[in-house]
């Protein structure tokens, strides 16, 4: 290895969150030495928003190194000998992505922790390493790196989904988030171990150098690689353990999770593909097909029946995995950058949508069933049309970002001639439209029963706002911005797709 | 036979008829264990003979050591006995009968196929399973990966306080 030879700035989105992680948890010991007992309760929101802002100037600084990356058309390894992290306009693409998101979610902890509180810094600290983990799954172009980036992906969240210690259902949470995604791990691990038995290689160039489609041991490692992903990305028949994990959770939490975390398994699951394995994609067009179908069918379906809507969300967020899953079996560059347009808009709907469960949780207890949302229309208008509004947009209604996502995933698909599965997609959408809608009658059009709510605090104003903001605008103006005319976002996903090398 | 097919088939044996007894002790956990202790040691020879020297002692160190003792200091800790386990549950044989018959059918398709497919054995470079080679590797080549490896024991390190403490102030 050449030392004047490593580019160092590869490292920078990461090196950025992790310090930033480091910086908490010392901030959290040195603030919280001199706290008084008696105002235990200010000192300690005083010290969670302090901690927030670090995570904030932390995450911020990722996504400009990230944007800057991007802009330029970086595209390096750190250690050109022997790569392993790859800093390229998809990684850095989806790392503003996934940075934007976990920035989205801190601001919407700075009021809910206390509110349950939970408010301890180490919640801040879990979320960067966490957020630092799917950057190096992102841009990792190793087998060995994309492992070590899912497993600091993934500690971090079971600690957080269980981090509500005295709530038995976060309990619960924590513990079949940890046991499933280990098994998952596990599973990606041993196909790991046999595609590098198959070819003798662990890096993607190396793999798809050596790759037999004919070996059938180099095949099994490829399908366990494909299910551990798939666990992840809670695509059916891998995620029961969504509903329940989802909704135990914190909910700030579960916002997090939901949109990084299958943002960065959709991703690499796309480098991989692309960059390991572009020979063998129709014999895993069958596979991801199935799996497709399957997400949809099942995830709308099963939403129907729910009186939560965090478990609501999570059966929509299954389904929504099916939408995205439809973009792979296309497999054409206009459908990945379809993929990756959607992800950004889901991230936009899902967040806003979390957001307005968050900013209804008061008194150390969640309002999270759709009993709760009766009438909330008469006591908080504002936050009724937004819910209404990422109603909508989850559902696919014109007009809303949505709908546009939907609408370039389906019509790749249609060119791609795989047109039974848009025919599905667009049949179980419309059966969303009754489950999502489900939540704006209940505002509507029931009377109140609940109590006064909370006032959303400004910062949770500030996540709603931009969602909503996101929501429309990309809605109306997806691929031509007439404000900026920079925003052009189908634009900025195709390049991201296009130069993967 | 040369003496090393004669001890990697004896360590093997071993390590499945140790994992073999493991699964079959699930009513006296502590045997179990110790059975698991067996494979741990019978796969460290196998990496002997595969010249992983330092793999081999960390698979008896780390394995057989570290992690078997605190499994043992948790099965002791909850004092298990069989009654706790509950009656055997009809289906429960149903179940060992299915799982073992699928293991030796992939074992048997695996069989069939592999000793074709396995692309060909490279010849040891100097040094080869060494310490000096290992962490000269691993601080150079791939020394992402080991500095992720410490972010994610940082992590796990918070998680579990955070999880387990008894009380958060």
């Amino acid at each position: 290895m050449n030392p004047s030879a490593l580019q160092f700035h590869v490292l920078g989105p990461v090196a950025f969150v992790s310090i930033g992680s480091l910086a908490v948890l010392l901030g959290e010991v040195f603030l919280s030495r001199k706290v008084d007992p008696g105002d235990k309760e200010v000192a300690e929101a005083r010290i969670g928003s302090l901690l927030a802002a670090i995570s904030t100037v932390s995450l911020l600084l990722a996504i400009y190194a990230a944007g800057f990356a991007f802009f330029h058309g970086t595209s390096a390894a750190f250690n050109p000998g022997n790569p392993m992290l790859s800093l390229d306009p998809l990684s850095s693409f989806a790392m503003m992505l996934v940075g934007v998101g976990a920035l989205l979610s801190v601001w919407l902890s700075i009021t809910y922790l206390p509110a349950l509180h939970i408010n301890h810094g180490e919640y801040y600290a879990l979320l960067l390493l966490a957020t630092a983990g799917m950057f190096v799954m992102i841009s990792s172009v190793n087998m060995i790196a994309v492992f070590m980036g899912l497993e600091l992906m993934s500690i971090p969240i079971y600690a957080l989904a269980g981090f509500n210690r005295g709530n038995l259902r976060s309990n619960e949470s924590g513990l079949k988030y940890f046991i499933i995604g280990t098994f998952a791990s596990a599973i990606l691990l041993y196909g790991m171990a046999l595609l590098y038995g198959a070819t003798g290689h662990t890096d993607f160039a190396g793999i798809r150098a050596a790759f037999d489609p004919s070996s059938p041991l180099a095949v099994a490692g490829l399908v366990l690689v494909v299910v551990g992903f798939a666990f992840k990305i809670s695509s059916v028949p891998f995620h029961q353990w969504t509903p329940d994990v989802y909704e135990g959770a914190p909910t700030s939490v579960t916002a997090f999770m939901s949109v990084t975390v299958k943002t960065s398994a959709f991703v690499i699951l796309l480098r991989f593909l692309t960059l390991a394995l572009p020979e063998v994609g129709d014999d895993l067009n069958a596979v991801f097909w199935v799996l497709a179908a399957l997400s949809m069918v099942v995830g709308n379906f099963m939403a129907i029946i729910q009186t939560n809507v965090k478990r609501l969300l999570a059966y929509s967020s299954i389904a929504h995995a099916g939408y995205l899953l439809v973009g792979f079996v296309a497999g054409t560059e206009e459908a990945r950058a379809a993929v990756l347009f959607y992800l950004m808009i889901y991230m936009f709907m899902n967040l806003g949508a979390f957001g307005v469960v968050v900013a209804l949780a008061q008194g150390g207890r969640e309002s999270d069933r759709i009993d709760d949302f009766a009438g909330l229309a008469q006591r908080r208008p504002g936050l009724a049309a937004l819910m209404t509004l990422f109603m909508l947009a989850l559902a696919g209604i014109p007009g809303t970002a949505g709908f546009m996502g939907k609408f370039y995933i389906f019509s790749a698909a249609v060119q791609a001639g795989y047109i039974w599965l848009a025919i599905l997609g667009v049949l179980t959408s419309v059966v969303s439209v009754y489950y999502y809608l489900r939540v704006p009658v209940a505002m509507y059009m029931s009377d109140d029963t609940e109590e006064e709510p909370a006032e959303a605090s400004s910062s949770e104003l500030v996540v709603l706002g931009l969602c909503a903001l996101a929501v429309i605008y990309f809605g109306l103006f997806p691929n031509h911005d007439p404000l900026f005319d920079a925003l052009r976002l189908l634009d900025l996903a195709g390049t991201a797709i296009a130069q993967v090398p | 036979m040369t003496v090393e097919s004669v001890l990697f088939y004896a360590f093997a044996g071993l390590s499945l008829l140790s994992a073999l007894a493991m699964v079959g002790f699930v009513r006296n956990v502590v045997a179990g264990a110790m059975s698991l202790v067996v494979t741990m040691i019978s796969l460290a020879g196998i990496y002997v003979l595969l010249e992983a020297h330092l793999v081999a002692v960390i698979q008896i160190m780390v394995y057989a050591g570290a992690i078997l003792v605190l499994f043992l200091f948790v099965i002791m800790l909850l004092n298990l006995r069989s009654d706790d386990f509950g009656p055997v549950r009809p289906w429960q044989g149903v179940l060992k009968v299915v799982g073992a018959a699928v293991a030796l059918g992939i074992f048997v398709v695996l069989l069939g196929v592999l000793p074709d497919t396995l692309p060909e054995v490279a010849e040891l470079p100097e040094g080869f399973g060494g310490f000096r080679v290992i962490g000269v590797s691993l601080f150079t080549d791939y020394v992402v990966p080991v500095e992720v490896a410490g972010f994610l024991l940082l992590a796990a390190i918070v998680g579990a306080v955070i999880l387990a403490k008894r009380s958060i102030d």
